[in-house]
């Protein structure tokens, strides 16, 4: 008797089990911010070159999929980094809309500010090198500052007019 | 007509081989004659690619499908605007725009009355013939616009739908005048490097032409923007694809170079520098166009993919290996005139800083762009980098970018002493950190966008003092009323003022980029009839659903009525359009725009029982950006405008007169 009543509280748990995960899904839209952030760091492979946060359900089935399993894992309580590692472990880095930080893909963050740092390091060392080839006797002989330059500018320009209409 | 239509064509390369070779035998005998001769036969050139254009265009009216290119991106319905703008749609028709336009400038160019008698014009023509050759080239032998196909089809594939917007008019032809133009400084470049002269009508001619090409381009990639954020599919106004990459690194360095020559303008310094950036500029023009055309890259500009690509490859790698011949063979030459800087901190400097942040973002761009080539061929990985890799990257390049140019105009040239700094900083910087301040109170306090606005504060305060202060010194001497004095004083010095109006519409790009990236909301909702989707202040209430025809496409709508804080805005009408010979329908969105905000409202999808999906966003600050973008156009046009003063372009004075 027991048995069947415990066998029977399992049949019940097992037609309800649907609703019961159902209740605790939470509906989430798929244009909202949190949404956005796990999606948009994957990239839709049906040809329309754009993310899974901005390919349109409409005009492609694959992404009406992968949103939906998006939204499964979103719900189990996974965060985006752990949806991320999911399925760069399934498809490699190629799925993501950036590289890694890692690895060789390191490089393509890092090499444009390394070269500017050394760029930067470069005008500084030329433009001091500059600087003191010039020397400290020098007379100035341009404006001192801005209103000084504007003036000079404005009267050459009046003399300028004053000639034409002579010449 | 086919055999007009390819005469104009295979004519077009024979006489611009010809203009080639006699200008060239003209330019090393002295013989004047030669070189009438090939400017002559530039005309002709320029008079078979608008042959080629006029052909073009009737075969697209008249809907002459036994032509390949005819029955490929047209079909009878289409509206007589959207069958000619098929001109540019594909392979070949581009580059027969291109060619058109590149006649066009060559003929500008020789025959203006500024270039008349110049010594220059021979050698400028011979190297703008020789891109024509090359083109010529590319349109008779790998992409051939009249193509006749075996079976005359009763109908053509037609357009893509996405192309059929206002934007297809004019996006396309603005941004190949920019790759176009970016050919002229190139050319004068060259021949100024050839005749062993870099003066300073070299400057102002460059310059000049420059500012044309990097305007065109400006328009292109600002026409594309506002196209990509109207066409739902495209990832907004800006998505970092390869292809506006491609446009974005040319006009990087041109603008990089605008600012640099102003140094070799004062100082005599940086030539090697200067001709460096023209010859990038150029080579990224020819590099753009081999992705877009090589299909190594995944697109939304998909043309279709064909060998072409390597074409403009090896023609780069050509033009490129010459141009730095050239250059290192005159090096001696640029670098002993080399001047001196008086102080680290100057004007000076700081336009240094604005080339390597220019640069740099160049090279960002660059190196995101190619980076899964690279990494396909070092790994075997081709990954994809995209709109979060390049938005990271590039927002404190182009933010610190934004801070130099805050600064620049109120350093002095030579030196800026510490009293100086003081007394032109000290009120902008305050201004902006009460500015970042008043911010944060009022809640807007995400990082970059307080660093941003505040940094856009110093920008406008900088701006304003630079005006003021040159109005004030006017004044002291003229005693002219304060607007006379500003009109005065501004068309006396086109070229600063003209620039100053372009930061100022830079700075409301970059605040309208800011306000629409970091404060944005979404929502995708699905609702019955007369139910209502809020959003911020608004309310949008769904009240009806229904469907239309316009000639083969079947258009449903819905009716939206829009509320704000319960203020009704009107009634609009987002629709999906599905095409009698398309595939994939596209959607019409509804934008209600006002100073503040953009609401954007898209019909997603519906269901029998009159249920609708729609998306809803809105986009802060997107007016703000367009009037940018004007601010540019206005900014560029005042700059290269032919004033009355102070704009005389100098007379050549070089060292030979032998042919002109």
């Amino acid at each position: 008797m027991k048995m069947k009543f415990y066998l029977g509280l399992l049949v019940i748990a097992f037609i309800f089990q649907g609703s019961f995960i159902r209740a605790e899904a939470k509906q989430i839209d798929y244009k909202s911010a949190e949404f956005k952030a796990v999606a948009q760091q994957f990239a839709c492979t049906c040809g329309c070159g754009q993310d899974h946060y901005e390919c349109d359900p409409n005009t492609c089935n694959l992404t009406t999929e992968f949103k939906k399993d998006l939204v499964g894992m979103m719900n189990k309580g996974w965060d985006k980094d752990k949806i991320r590692q999911y399925y760069v472990n399934i498809y490699g880095e190629e799925i993501l809309t950036s590289p890694e930080k890692s690895g060789f893909s390191l490089t393509a963050w890092v090499l444009p500010f390394v070269v500017l740092g050394l760029a930067a390091i470069a005008v500084f060392i030329i433009i001091r090198k500059w600087v003191k080839k010039k020397g400290t006797d020098v007379v100035m002989t341009d404006y001192e500052s801005t209103e000084d330059e504007v003036e000079g500018e404005i009267l050459t320009s009046m003399i300028d007019e004053e000639r034409k209409k002579y010449l | 007509m086919y055999l007009f239509a390819n005469a104009t064509i295979y004519i077009g390369l024979a006489i611009a081989v010809y203009s080639l070779l006699i200008i060239t035998l003209g330019i090393s005998t002295k013989n004047q004659k030669f070189v009438n001769s090939g400017k002559s036969g530039m005309i002709a050139l320029f008079v078979c690619a608008g042959m080629a254009m006029i052909v073009m265009f009737y075969l697209l009216a008249t809907s002459q499908f036994q032509y390949e290119y005819v029955t490929d991106y047209t079909s009878s319905e289409l509206p007589i605007i959207y069958k000619l703008t098929a001109l540019w749609a594909g392979n070949a028709g581009s580059l027969l725009l291109w060619t058109f336009f590149l006649t066009l400038y060559m003929v500008m160019i020789t025959f203006s009355r500024k270039m008349k008698g110049n010594p220059m014009v021979p050698y400028i023509s011979a190297i703008l013939m020789a891109n024509a050759v090359f083109f010529f080239f590319i349109l008779g032998f790998v992409a051939k616009p009249f193509n006749l196909l075996a079976t005359v089809p009763t109908e053509g594939k037609g357009l893509n739908p996405m192309l059929q917007n206002p934007g297809m008019i004019i996006h396309p032809v603005t941004l190949y005048l920019g790759y176009v133009g970016l050919a002229v400084p190139f050319a004068f470049a060259m021949a100024a490097l050839i005749m062993k002269n870099v003066d300073d009508f070299w400057i102002k001619m460059t310059r000049r032409w420059t500012i044309v090409a990097w305007l065109f381009l400006s328009l292109g990639n600002i026409f594309g923007g506002q196209w990509a954020y109207v066409e739902l599919g495209w990832g907004g106004y800006w998505a970092w694809d390869a292809v506006e990459n491609a446009s974005f690194m040319p006009w990087l360095t041109a603008t990089a170079f605008l600012h640099s020559v102003m140094i070799q303008e004062r100082k005599n310094m940086l030539k090697i520098w200067n001709i460096s950036l023209i010859i990038v500029s150029y080579a990224l023009t020819l590099f753009g166009t081999f992705l877009v055309r090589s299909g190594v890259l995944t697109s939304v500009h998909a043309f279709a993919n064909s060998n072409l690509g390597l074409y403009f490859l090896i023609f780069m790698g050509v033009a490129v290996i010459l141009a730095l011949y050239v250059l290192m063979s005159r090096y001696n030459l640029l670098k002993r005139s080399a001047g001196e800087f008086n102080s680290i901190v100057s004007k000076e400097s700081s336009f240094l800083v604005n080339n390597l942040l220019l640069v740099g973002a160049a090279f960002a761009t660059f190196w995101g762009t190619v980076f899964p080539l690279v990494s396909e061929a070092v790994r075997g990985t081709k990954v994809t980098v995209g709109m979060p890799f390049f938005n990271k990257v590039e927002a404190p390049i182009l933010l610190s970018m934004m801070f130099v140019m805050a600064v620049c105009p109120l350093l002095a040239w030579q030196k800026s002493t510490v009293k100086n700094l003081r007394k032109n900083f000290l009120i902008p910087a305050i201004l902006a950190v009460i500015g970042m301040a008043l911010m944060v109170v009022l809640g807007i306090q995400k990082a970059w966008a307080v660093i941003g606005y505040g940094v856009i504060i110093l920008l406008l305060v900088t701006h304003f003092l630079e005006f003021y202060r040159g109005v004030k010194a006017r004044r002291k001497m003229t005693k002219e009323a304060p607007l006379v004095a500003l009109y005065r004083l501004m068309v006396r010095n086109r070229r600063r003022y003209g620039g100053y109006i372009v930061h100022l519409g830079i700075a409301f790009i970059t605040m309208g980029i800011i306000g629409s990236q970091n404060y944005d909301v979404e929502t995708m909702k699905t609702v019955s009839l007369g139910q209502s989707i809020e959003l911020r202040d608004y309310r949008i209430n769904y009240d009806r659903l229904d469907q239309k025809k316009e000639g083969i496409n079947d258009i449903v709508y819905a009716d939206v009525t829009v509320f704000r804080k319960g203020k009704k805005l009107g009634t609009f009408q987002p629709e999906k359009v599905f095409y009698g010979n398309w595939e994939q329908p596209s959607s019409e969105v509804a934008i209600i725009s006002s100073v503040k905000e953009d609401l954007y409202i898209v019909l997603s999808a519906w269901e029998d029982n009159g249920k609708a999906t729609f998306v809803v966003k809105v986009n802060p600050m997107m007016d703000w950006l367009w009037f940018g973008s004007f601010m540019i156009v206005i900014g560029a046009l005042f700059a290269v405008w032919n004033g009355k003063y102070g704009n005389v372009t100098p007379r050549y004075t070089g060292v030979r007169k032998e042919v002109s």
